[in-house]
């Protein structure tokens, strides 16, 4: 699979709802949201393994997220663009539906 | 529950200052502290992702008390315990 293949852009989103007990790059407010994909934005070391003082932190493909306050806040007419790792990320097929 | 630093989205913290700030440091210790972050990952000691941990898991007390670099410096201590540079409670008293 090349580099962004796995979420076009465009690609209904669901972000992780856990809570790691180390660096993440996902905020609070962004968990367990749903979102839409922008763009794909180049590959980058896993924040959260090397933020562990790991030396295997795996190279991810990173994408632009884009999520409406609404679904974020329950309030607001603008959206809120995140730079997400890939393994934050699983494809939304409920969203994609709606 | 997420750290002190995830504060995104949270009400009561006032508007973010963006005033344009002519003054880098506010105080010698500060460009020292930055000095001292650059030459300690230059040598590998540790990467920005476990500065930045460093810095989020700071007693949430702690955290909202410190300044800006305050907490650099508290990250790059802890950091230095951790991976045995210095021992604990050398920097004390």
């Amino acid at each position: 699979m090349a580099d962004g293949d796995r979420f076009p852009p465009g690609t209904a989103v669901r972000t992780f709802h856990h809570d790691p007990p180390h660096h993440t790059r996902l905020p609070r407010y962004a968990r367990g949201k749903r979102g839409v994909v922008v763009e794909p934005e180049g590959r980058a070391e896993l924040a959260d393994v090397s933020a562990q003082g790991r030396g295997d932190a795996p190279v991810e493909q990173v994408y632009a997220v884009r999520f409406a306050a609404r679904d974020l806040w329950g309030e607001g007419d603008h959206h809120v663009v995140l730079d997400l790792w890939e393994s934050y990320l699983e494809a939304d097929e409920e969203g994609a539906a709606r | 529950m997420a750290r002190i630093n995830d504060v995104g989205g949270t009400e009561g913290f006032g508007a973010v200052d963006i005033t344009d700030d002519a003054e880098p440091f506010h105080a010698d210790w500060e460009a020292r502290v930055v000095g001292l972050l650059g030459a300690l990952r230059a040598q590998g000691i540790f990467n920005t992702n476990e500065f930045r941990d460093a810095i989020e898991s700071m007693p949430p007390r702690e955290y909202l008390a410190a300044s800006y670099y305050e907490r650099w410096f508290e990250a790059i201590c802890t950091l230095l315990e951790r991976k045995g540079v210095i021992k604990p409670g050398e920097l004390d008293g």
